[in-house]
This record gives C-alpha cells, structure tokens and sequence, in this order.
C-alpha cells in the first residue's frame, strides 16, 4: 500500500533551517530546554511521539523535559502546564486535552517568553498566526492530518468492500478534535463513492465491550452491512470482537486507526482488514524541530501535517511498514 | 476516671430490679460491666455464688445474661427469626450436600418465641423495620428468651414509645418474670418503675444511694435518693 | 397472663411488597415489549426470539455484570466500590503478561499459559481488596474515599504494568473463553458469568457471610453486639468484590485478545446502577444477586436496543440516566409506603 506523507513543505523548511541549525548549535552555549506535555502519558501513541521528540532532541542537543497527566483531562493537564512554566523552558509542545481551556494558561506561557506547538490536538481552531483570534499565538500545529486519514480510510474501506453497500463509522465520545475529523474525512471521502450509504455514527465511549455490542445491533437492523470505520483503537477492535462474535469476520471489512503492537494479529487474522497508522514519532521529531528552528529565530510553517501509512495483512511484515507500529521499544 | 464506686447490686430469679439514677450516675457502666462490656478493676461479679468474670458479651451470653440496649441492636432489614439467630446462624444440607442456613428452623424459632410473648402479627418474615417501636422492643425481648436467658437486663425500654407501647412491653416484661427469668431494668419513668419493679436501687455519681420497695416509698422519695437531698 | 395482642403491623397487601421486590424483572419485561413492538413493526423482525440479539446482549451484559455481583455485596454492606474500574484493568494487563510469559520464558502450551495468566491475573486483584478492606475496616476511611484511592493506585499500576499501550496475547485457547460458544450457541463468556451468579447467590443468600453482610449494611452495631467480626466481614466483603472484577479483567483479555489497563473504566458506573437498577439502596440493607442480573440486562437491553432501532446517538446517553433516575425514585415511593429495607 502507498504510503502517503505531507513532508514536502516540512521538509525544504526543515532542510534549509536544518543547516542554520546546525550552525546555531554549535555556537549555542548552553543546551536550549523544551518541554512536551502529552495528551496523556500512559498511552501508546505518545510514547512513541516521545521518542520521536528524543531523537530531535539528541540531534539538535537540546533538553527534553517530559510532564503529562495519567489521563486525558483538561483539569490535570493546567496544573502541569503551570509547572513548566515555572521551569522556563525556551518552549513547550503539548497536545492539549480541550481547544477552550487550554488557551488561557498557555496564553500565560508565552506572555512568559515561552513558545508553543501543538501537536496532535489544537488550542482554539488549529489555525495560527494569522493575525486573528485569542489562540492564534502558537507558532505551528504539527499533526496528522487526521481529515486526510479519515478519507484515506473511506479509500481504502470502499476499495476493499468493492464499492458498494452500507458502512458507519463507530466512534468515540462527540466533541473531540481527533476523531470528529477522522469521521469528517471519512464522510468526505465516501461521497466518492455514491453505492456506499454511510449510516449513523455510534458512540462508544472508548469502551470496546460497548463498540462489539453497537456493531451487533447495527448488523442485526442492516444484515447488509460491509463495513466499519474505526475511528480509534478501542472502536475498531470493539466493532471487530462485535463481527466475531456476530460470525461475520472478514466478512464485514473493519477498518482501524492507529497501531498498537496487537495490530499485527489482528490484521493477520482478519479482525481488522486495514489500520491507518499514523506516524507519531514524526510528530514528536517535527515538533521538537519547528519549536528550536523558532527558538534559534529561523522561520517555521505553522502547518506540518505528518503521514499515514495504511498498514495490511499483505504488508504488515515488511520493514518499512512494520517500523510505523506504536512500539514501547 | 472512677464510674463505680463501692456499688453492689443483687438480683433474684423471677425478680425485676429497677435501676434508676441520675446521668453519669453509673447505671449504664454497672449493666456493661455485668455484660462483658467492660472489665471491673475491683470487685466482683458472682453468679449463682460462682465468681464470674467475662471477658466479652458473647461469654455473657452464654451464660444466661442478656443485655437489650436502647437502640435495640436489631438488623431492620432481617426478619424476626434472622434478627434471633443474628452472628450464630443454623446451618443445614440441601440435597444433603451443600450448607444452607436453615431458615425453617429460624422460623419456627420466630413463632413460638413470638408465640410466648402473645405476639401476633400477620407476616411473621417482614423486615423487622415493619414493626413499630413495641413490637421491635418484643422482638428483641424475644431473642434475650429464645437463648434461654436467665438474667435479662433492659437500658430504657419505654423510653422511645407511646404510651399505650409502654404498657405492652411493661406486660412483657411481666411475662419474662413469671417465666422466672432475673430483670435489671434502667429506667427515668417512675410510673413504669412502680408498676412493674419488685425492687428499686438508687445510684448516685457511682455510688449506692439506697434501695427500695415500691410498695415502701414514694416517687418523691426515688427523686431525692437521685439528686442527693 | 394477657398482653394486648400486639397489632399486625401491615395492612398492605403482599402483593404489592413481591411487586416492588421484582421491580427489576418488570422493568425488564416492559423493555422487552417495547423494543419487541418497535422491531417488528419497524423491521419485521423480532427482538426477543432472535438468537443473535439474544447471544448479543447477553455477551454485551456480562462483564458490566461480573463487576455488579461484587459491587452487590459491597453496596449491601452499606459501600461501595470505586477502584474496580482499574482492578479490572489491572487483572487484564497482569492476565496478558503472565499468558506470554508462561509461553515464552516457560514454554507453558496455550492452554497452560491461559491458566497461569488467569490465576495471577484474579489472584493479584486481592491486593487492592485487601488494602480497600483495611482503608475501610481498620482506618475507619469512608468506602467512597478508600476505594477511590485504590482506583487512583490500581490505575497507576495497570498503566505502569502496560507502559501506556494494551498488552496483545496471542493464544487460541484464551481466545476461545472469551469469544467461544459451547454446543455451537452459548458464548463460553456467559457460561463463566452464570456460573458466577449461581456461586455468588448462594453466598450471599444462603451463607452466614450473606446473612452477616445484610445484618452489617443495616447496623454495623446490631451486627456487632450480635458478635459479628465486623472487620473481618468488611475484609471479605472487599476481597470478593476486587475478586470479581479480576475474573471480569481475565475475561476481557481473553475476549479481545489483549490486555488494557483501562478495560473496565466504562464498567464501573454501569455496574453500580445495575445494582440500584435491581432494588439495593445506596444505603446499605437491601439487594439481591438476581436483582443485579435483571438491572445489567435492563442497562444492556436499552443499550442494544436503541441501536438496533436506529436512535440517534445522544438518546441513548439519556437513557440509562434516565432508567436509573426511574428506578430510584420507584425505591423512594416504595419504601415510603411499604416500609423498610428488604433482605432476600
């Protein structure tokens, strides 16, 4: 399967800052500090955005402080932001836990000097520097394209399903910038599409029990259904046990996001026939980048949207697609 | 701090003993202490002229002394028979194999102990909350006679109810000492005291302030022993 | 000798009182009815006599379920339960490790992996039990308070456990227990969670340990005077309901072949209004195990049902709120009129 990145722009800014950047870190006195504040720290994907930021961080030898709240909530998160700031680091990554209640206190980091990057999630719309609105101050938004993946899902879903029959896509909690665009670009891309009827969302409240049962009920009022959008771990794995159990697997094409190392079985049993990987250690890498190109006064893009990878049975034990699995090692 | 001082106090079987003092007067320490609450540091319990000394109320109670509390100690949710057999339930087989408690048994229990009190109700398994205050106050005299015991000691019994509750649990307490039980009965209703004790004793701050027949004295009498005029 | 015969305390009819005991069951039935009239004249087709709805609700109840017969006998005594939500997990990531483990540094066969992965998995889940049951019977900590120190540690340690990713098992026997179905019809999952009903209705119905935890979740000073060890009780009570959601862990993993510190995050609030859906008071005296089944069954026909029915998305939020708002209320009025708190 192709692979498909957006580093193009990325990477001619990355480069050209590249060689002034090292030029700068040669003559930098001492190490520049950045933080990274995670959505959460017990999850996966920013385990291994983490080691992406580590690896910039070893390059450019800059000092990575690490700070994030055990679960994806706003309340825990303000209070950490506030620590780092006290610690006065040239700037802070952070993937906020909520667009409105992050604003405020990283508006408070950089009235203190500190830059911001938002990488994965985004404070107000994810648009910045231009000129208008109270979150418009982080200097980029490094993130996956998450629109992009949710159409790259649609492609990959209809193909598979042959063009045509009913889907839907089964999703988290409403209101959550990540997913909400997955579904977005996943409707977008099915109107391509016109024999494919995508049915009401479900939500599942991150619980896989709940997103088998869902599955269950939808199959049972549409015995016509072939396929399902995972918009996260838990829903596709949750909608694939649902398939199981229904005795339909690897007839309803489930489609996943994300790759946790329980990806490779999945695919090679044919409980998800396709996940969207994402590439969080880009985001991590791109992240620490574009925060010390600005630190070091070097022009930034205030866009990086990093690829996906769409990871099958038939090509999940090659290399080059096996090394974008979410790995703790 | 010193409750008890130089305080004695006999009971004889078939006998109702009022106790009746002041607050702090050291009425509810000498029934806890009679109980297995608690452990005199000097003195002596003696039971049938056997020297006693019970290191817990489930020792006391195995040997004849019950004590029923104000709030009565009962599980509202549990039913007469439940509430009898509360910590010590029977156990039988079902199908002969597996331990099931046996609740035909405490049933039964339920009725004829009920049975002896004149107690009548039409469901005998309700929830002992069902009842009203005389009605648990016969419950829990009940389990005091179920367990056979000799000696039963009572901290206010009337003391929450209506008065024609009062007198239906006067009349079990009537019952209790034709039965031939011993009775201590702590109580502030002077009405109830004269109606129903063989005796009364007086404590005051920890100390004996007199005994007294009713027959022999008088409710003002009973007061000033109390206050100490 | 003549006493005033004691009145009879209730002139209620008894009818009423076996009503408002089965109140859960009824509540069931009508939910049954309503989504049996919407598929057939919507769909054409049944809800109740269709086989698959009935496999799917039933797996779809189970683990919420697991948890609720603990929290039953937690909610009896008069507590609660809150660290089950990362017991669960705790169980389901320690249950994953231990399977690859018992294969790969043991060379455990599948099946004796599965049996290592499940022991360990329930058997650590005595720990926060244990420390739940001290909190409370010992340093006299509220039930709400303790446990929800546990749920905070538990949560800590499955995460730490998992190192913030699900843990994937690869073993068909486990794989089975959780997505199997013997004779070809009943998931193996469901088995498991019958066989724990049965287990834990005798407990708590025919046991002295049931018997006690009523009488304690009454008064903990009737059940004291009565020479109930109120401290041991409470260790146990605890022990058994962590216990519980360990069994619920293990058969996460083997359900979705992976172990996730957060499997049972989304259960605990279920498993708590099962328990009040099926007629125990928040207050302790009241609850029975079946009353449990019918409150899960109630929140997973609802669940399943409006899916089935193409609700939008945002009712079915409402709705388990709503059935719980529903039932509490009934209790209210039940209690007002008929008096007391039941014990089976």
């Amino acid at each position: 399967m192709e692979r498909r990145s957006f580093l193009k722009v990325a990477a001619a800014t990355a480069a050209a800052a590249g060689t002034g950047l090292l030029a700068n870190k040669a003559s930098a006195a001492d190490a520049v500090t950045i933080a990274l504040i995670p959505g959460l720290t017990a999850d996966g994907f920013y385990v291994t955005m983490h080691k992406g930021a580590e690896a910039a961080a070893k390059a450019l030898g800059v000092n990575l402080l690490y700070q994030g709240g055990a679960k994806w909530d706003a309340t825990l998160q303000i209070p950490i932001v506030e620590a780092v700031i006290a610690k006065k680091p040239a700037a802070i990554l952070i993937a906020p836990n909520d667009k409105q209640q992050l604003v405020g206190p990283l508006k408070k980091a950089f009235d203190a000097g500190i830059q911001i990057v938002c990488v994965d999630t985004f404070i107000g719309n994810g648009v910045f520097q231009t000129g208008s609105g109270d979150a418009d101050f982080p200097i980029s938004y490094v993130a996956s394209d998450n629109i992009l993946g949710g159409k790259m899902a649609a492609a990959a879903l209809a193909k598979a399903v042959g063009g045509k029959g009913k889907v839907y896509v089964s999703n988290t909690l409403p209101n959550v910038s990540t997913t909400d665009q997955r579904e977005q670009g996943f409707k977008e891309g099915m109107k391509a599409f016109p024999d494919i009827q995508v049915l009401e969302t479900q939500f599942n409240g991150d619980d896989a029990n709940k997103a088998a049962a869902q599955f269950q009920a939808v199959l049972g009022r549409a015995p016509d259904l072939v396929g399902v959008f995972g918009a996260n771990l838990f829903s596709a794995s949750g909608a694939g046990n649902g398939a199981k159990q229904a005795g339909v697997a690897g007839k309803v094409k489930i489609a996943g996001f994300d790759a946790p190392e329980s990806i490779v079985k999945d695919l090679k049993d044919g409980t998800f026939e396709m996940t969207i990987a994402q590439h969080p250690a880009e985001i991590g890498y791109f992240g620490l980048v574009a925060a010390y190109a600005k630190v070091t006064n070097n022009p930034v893009p205030t866009a990086i949207g990093t690829g996906f990878t769409v990871m099958t049975k038939a090509n999940i034990d090659d290399p080059n697609v096996a090394k974008y699995i979410y790995s703790s090692k | 701090m010193q409750a008890l001082d130089k305080v004695s106090l006999n009971v004889y079987p078939g006998e109702v003993v009022a106790l009746a003092g002041d607050n702090g007067a050291g009425k509810s320490t000498i029934i806890k202490a009679i109980s297995g609450v608690f452990q005199l540091d000097e003195g002596e319990i003696l039971l049938d002229g056997r020297k006693v000394s019970f290191t817990s109320p489930q020792e006391a109670r195995d040997n004849g002394i019950e004590t029923i509390y104000q709030d009565l100690a009962l599980a509202d949710n549990l039913s007469i028979g439940a509430n009898i057999f509360l910590g010590r339930e029977p156990m039988t087989r079902w199908l002969g194999i597996l331990p099931v408690i046996d609740r035909a048994k405490m049933a039964q229990a339920a009725k004829s102990t009920m049975e002896q009190l004149d107690f009548h109700v039409t469901r005998l398994d309700a929830p002992v909350a069902a009842f009203s205050g005389g009605q648990r106050q016969a419950v829990a005299i009940g389990r005091a006679i179920f367990w056979n015991a000799r000696l039963v000691i009572m901290d206010e019994p009337t003391a929450a109810l209506g008065v024609p509750e009062q007198r239906k649990v006067i009349s079990l307490i009537q019952s209790l000492k034709a039965a031939g039980k011993g009775i201590i009965f702590i109580s502030h209703n002077l009405r109830d005291i004269f109606e129903v004790a063989d005796r009364i004793v007086v404590f005051r701050r920890g100390e004996n302030a007199g005994e007294r027949k009713p027959a022999e004295t008088s409710g003002d009498e009973i007061v000033r022993l109390m206050v100490g005029k | 000798m003549t006493t005033a015969a004691l009145a009879s305390p209730t002139s209620r009819p008894s009818l009423l009182m076996r009503v408002a005991e089965l109140r859960a069951w009824l509540f069931l039935i009508v939910l049954v009815i309503f989504f049996e009239t919407w598929t057939r004249i919507g769909y054409g087709t049944s809800f109740l006599f269709s086989l698959y709805n009935l496999q799917a609700i039933a797996v779809f109840a189970a683990m919420p379920l697991l948890l609720g017969l603990g929290q039953t006998f937690v909610i009896i005594s008069a507590g609660i339960d809150l660290s089950l939500a990362f017991v669960m997990g705790l169980a389901s990531v320690v249950a994953a490790h231990l399977t690859n483990i018992g294969a790969t540094n043991f060379g455990m066969s599948q099946p004796v992996a599965m049996l290592f992965g499940i022991l360990v998995g329930v058997a650590i889940t005595i720990i926060p039990g244990l420390v739940n049951g001290w909190l409370i019977a010992y340093l006299s900590v509220p039930p709400f308070i303790g446990t929800l120190g546990m749920y905070g540690v538990s949560r800590g340690a499955a995460y730490l456990l998992a190192g913030g990713m699900t843990i994937a098992v690869d073993n068909d026997w486990y794989s089975q227990i959780g997505n199997g179905r013997a004779f070809g019809y009943i998931p193996i999952l469901v088995i498991i969670t019958a066989a724990a009903c049965l287990i834990l209705h005798y407990m708590l119905s025919q046991t002295r340990f049931g018997q006690h935890t009523y009488a304690m979740g009454a008064s903990k000073a009737a059940a004291n005077r009565a020479g109930i060890n109120i401290k041991m009780l409470t260790l146990k009570i605890y022990v058994l309901s962590a216990i519980m959601g360990g069994v619920a862990g293990a058969m996460y993993t083997g359900r979705f072949s992976a172990g996730a510190p957060q499997a049972g995050e989304a259960l605990l609030l279920d498993s708590i209004a099962a328990v009040v859906i099926g007629g125990a008071s928040l207050f302790g005296g009241s609850g029975t195990i079946w009353g449990t089944v019918a409150g899960a069954f109630v929140i997973a026909v609802i669940q399943y049902g409006l899916v089935l029915v193409d609700v939008e998305p945002f009712w079915q939020f409402i709705a388990v709120g709503g059935v719980i708002i529903v039932s509490v209320l009934v209790d209210q009025t039940q209690r007002r009129y008929l008096g007391g708190r039941q014990a089976e």
